[in-house]
């Protein structure tokens, strides 16, 4: 850790950024903003680090002040090349503090991010176990799947934690927070939690880079991962989708081939 | 084929499905008027929703329709190519490939959320399709008040 | 003196369930520890703080509280049912008992809330003293002490190195309750483990008084820029209680529901005008602050935090309201 702290601490310096966005060495790994070089010494990271830095580049606070370094592991990297490729951010604003595990693997903007995401995890993909799970649910009955979701979403809450948490989720209204009409129930009861969950999972369709954060800001332990795997692997099955690895990509719904499938359509 | 009934006969319990369709305005609907005109007989489970384009359906009407009581749902718009706006219905498809997966992964399979493309030509493939789809509906049953996406009474 | 051991809790709750209680109890599922309905053949997981509190059966998370049926040509009130099912509430946590006080003051102020006093009357809260506390915990700077009995019925304490749980009623209900449970529990001596040491972290006074001072200082520009304003914190929090009217209609009734809110959303002090006097997340962290520190205790005579620490446990941002509350201090120094 001690080349990402000198590696901040240079950015900083050298005013290149105004503030680099880690995390701090204590328990828990929260949150860090360093603004000064000297602070940097409180910086690190490792796998317990899960919450997706990238976030708060949708945060109006912090885009006052860009540009900024973000500590980013591979999944971190992945958004910051996403949020690139929709124009959230200018190139230059953002530069990435590459880590994963205990190496830091050098600083990089969002063309060297995506670079360095080519040449070295290209293959990244969701967990086998995870997928197993998602398999698993697809072979049970339609009547025993609604069931499990039934289970689990009545636990939802609506805190939104999933939705602050993910970097992709930056409107600033929100379809939960329109209410001309009110599209989807602020109870946090039945309909409203199923469209709600499905409806994020959907709007992340080709721009979730499968970090987990939403899963693991979720205080009541909802396993949106399945959904969000799901949506990857048909995403990457059925038009080759690969978010975050290209800056200049096309966003996957807003785009269109004569060649997409339509087999299931009568 | 003319058909002056719907093609299954009704359940003992006689549950007549309640099904939704998200519809475009230049094709299928153009469409269902023609089977009206040439008097085709068709179910009357359905409750046509006319869109100027497939392209303007968000996934989330699908679920503000199983969420107010439909049993079913049909899209149904421009053959790919023929588009009144070009390229809507393209829009469309790609977002309903990723949307069906992640709705039958939740309990809503291809017995209950149906796609076509019916042109202002098909009047016959419209009525054909309704009453297939009514049909299938029917043996699938009512939309379980237990799905989490139905609003409970 | 009557004791249970602490692995047969279930025995408990099954006594209390043939008594016609429903009961509430920490429960175990898919790895979060929460408070739910018991059934038979539920374990129960005393050993942390659930993710959720007591609010939830007082103040649900939503809750029609008016309904109209829709007929041709107007519409006519409908009853909204307000009854409320006996319950008995299991190893709540002092804090979670401790934060009764908040929500009762709140709820009968200038309006009798009806719906929450009837399950509040309905409900007999058996706390359990806490041996161990985590670096979340801070009840004892806000009043509070880990085998603290205020808003409890009852109160189970670990004995015998936590072997044994020793019952004590404390009010009527309590009472109630443990003749209730006669059959589930045993007699005999048991040596009280030591509550949970927790050296107090800050003074509640003392940050009031920097709160009423410093509503301009910039110490809070700094200070929520971690926070992402989700409403995890505020629906964790046992004394949070602000909501939300929402009209929902469909062809036979509209129904008015109250569901919660938090007043970390961005959207929570919007105007109909576009103007929002809480602009952004520092404004909204200074309010959370003010609010259980400052703006609630000058009112009600108790702050609106009994230190339970769940806000920061789950916070995945690492907000932590009792860091806040000790980098006040120190500059109130």
């Amino acid at each position: 850790m001690k080349a990402l702290r000198e590696a901040a601490e240079k950015l900083l310096r050298e005013k290149r950024v105004s503030l680099v966005i880690g995390y701090e060495g204590r328990k828990g790994r929260p949150a860090f903003f360093a603004a000064k070089p000297e602070d940097c010494g409180r910086l690190a990271y490792d796998a317990s680090c899960r919450q997706n830095l990238a976030a708060y580049l949708g945060k109006p606070e912090i885009r006052a002040r860009l540009p900024v370094a973000l500590v980013a592991p591979p999944a971190v990297l992945r958004s910051i090349v996403v949020m690139s490729a929709e124009s959230q951010v200018a190139p230059g604003q953002v530069l990435a503090l590459a880590v994963d595990g205990d190496s830091y693997l050098g600083t990089f903007d969002a063309a060297g991010a995506a670079e360095l995401l080519r040449a070295k995890y290209s293959t990244l993909a969701p967990e086998p176990a995870l997928l197993e799970r998602v398999q698993g649910l697809l072979q049970k009955s339609p009547a025993e799947r609604a069931a499990f979701w039934e289970a689990e979403f009545s636990k939802c809450t609506r805190c939104y934690a999933c939705r602050a948490a993910c970097p992709g989720c930056y409107c600033s209204r929100c379809i939960v927070e329109k209410n001309a009409p009110q599209w989807i129930s602020t109870a946090a009861l039945g309909h409203g939690n199923y469209t709600w969950n499905v409806m994020r999972a959907f709007h992340q369709s080709g721009r979730c880079t499968l970090c987990g954060a939403c899963e693991a800001a979720c205080p009541q332990g909802l396993p949106l991962m399945l959904l969000n795997a799901a949506l990857d692997r048909e995403a990457l099955e059925e038009f080759g989708s690969r978010p975050g690895y290209d800056p200049e990509a096309k966003p996957l719904i807003g785009s269109w081939s004569a060649d997409d499938d339509h087999s299931y359509m009568r | 084929m003319m058909k002056t009934e719907t093609s299954t006969a009704p359940a003992p319990a006689a549950f007549e499905p309640r099904i939704t369709a998200f519809v475009c305005n230049w094709c299928t609907y153009a469409g269902a008027d023609l089977a009206g005109t040439s008097r085709l007989q068709y179910a009357s489970n359905m409750r046509i929703i006319k869109l100027p384009c497939t392209g303007r359906i968000d996934p989330l009407f699908v679920l503000k329709a199983f969420e107010n009581g439909a049993d079913a749902v049909l899209v149904s718009g421009c053959h790919p190519g023929d588009c009144h706006y070009t390229s809507g219905n393209y829009h469309a498809r790609r977002r309903w490939t990723l949307f069906r997966k992640l709705l039958a992964l939740t309990g809503i399979g291809d017995d209950r959320l149906f796609f076509s493309w019916v042109s202002a030509a098909e009047g016959q493939k419209f009525a054909d399709l309704v009453n297939d789809v009514t049909a299938k509906v029917r043996k699938a049953g009512p939309f379980r008040a237990a799905h989490p996406g139905r609003r409970a009474s | 003196m009557k004791t249970i051991e602490t692995g047969r809790l279930p025995d408990l709750a099954q006594a209390l369930s043939a008594a016609g209680y429903r009961v509430v109890a920490p429960i175990e599922e898919g790895g979060v520890v929460r408070f739910r309905e018991w059934a038979p053949g539920l374990a129960i997981a005393p050993g942390v703080v659930p993710a959720n509190s007591l609010k939830d059966f007082l103040f649900p998370r939503s809750e029609v509280v008016a309904r109209f049926a829709l007929e041709p040509g107007g519409f006519s009130p409908a009853p909204v049912e307000r009854s409320a099912v006996k319950t008995a509430v299991l190893c709540a946590r002092p804090c979670d008992a401790a934060a009764l006080a908040a929500l009762d003051a709140v709820f009968n102020w200038d309006y009798r809330d009806g719906a929450y006093n009837a399950r509040r009357e309905a409900a007999t809260v058996v706390s359990l003293a806490c041996s161990k506390a985590d670096e979340h915990c801070f009840c004892t700077s806000v009043g509070g002490a880990p085998d603290g009995v205020a808003g409890a019925d009852a109160i189970l304490r670990p004995a015998d190195g936590g072997r044994l749980l020793v019952l004590d009623a404390l009010t009527e209900k309590g009472r109630a309750l443990d003749q209730a449970a006669a059959g589930a529990l045993a007699e005999g001596p048991a040596a009280l483990d030591a509550p949970a040491a927790l050296p107090r972290r800050f003074d509640p006074e003392a940050v009031g008084r920097w709160l009423a001072a410093n509503f301009e200082s910039p110490f809070w520009k700094e200070a929520a820029l971690a926070c992402l304003g989700c409403g995890a914190c505020a629906y964790a929090c046992p004394v949070c209680h602000c909501f939300d009217l929402q009209d929902e209609t469909d062809r036979a009734e509209c129904r008015r529901l109250r569901n919660w809110d938090s007043c970390g959303f961005g959207l929570f002090t919007l105007h109909a005008s576009g103007h929002n006097p809480r602009p952004d997340q520092s404004a909204r962290w200074r309010q959370r602050v003010m609010h259980k520190f400052s703006i609630y205790p000058q009112k009600f005579k108790t702050l609106a935090c009994t230190g339970c620490g769940r806000c920061s446990r789950l916070c995945q941002a690492g907000m932590a309201i009792a860091a806040t509350c000790e980098r006040i201090e120190a500059l109130g120094r």
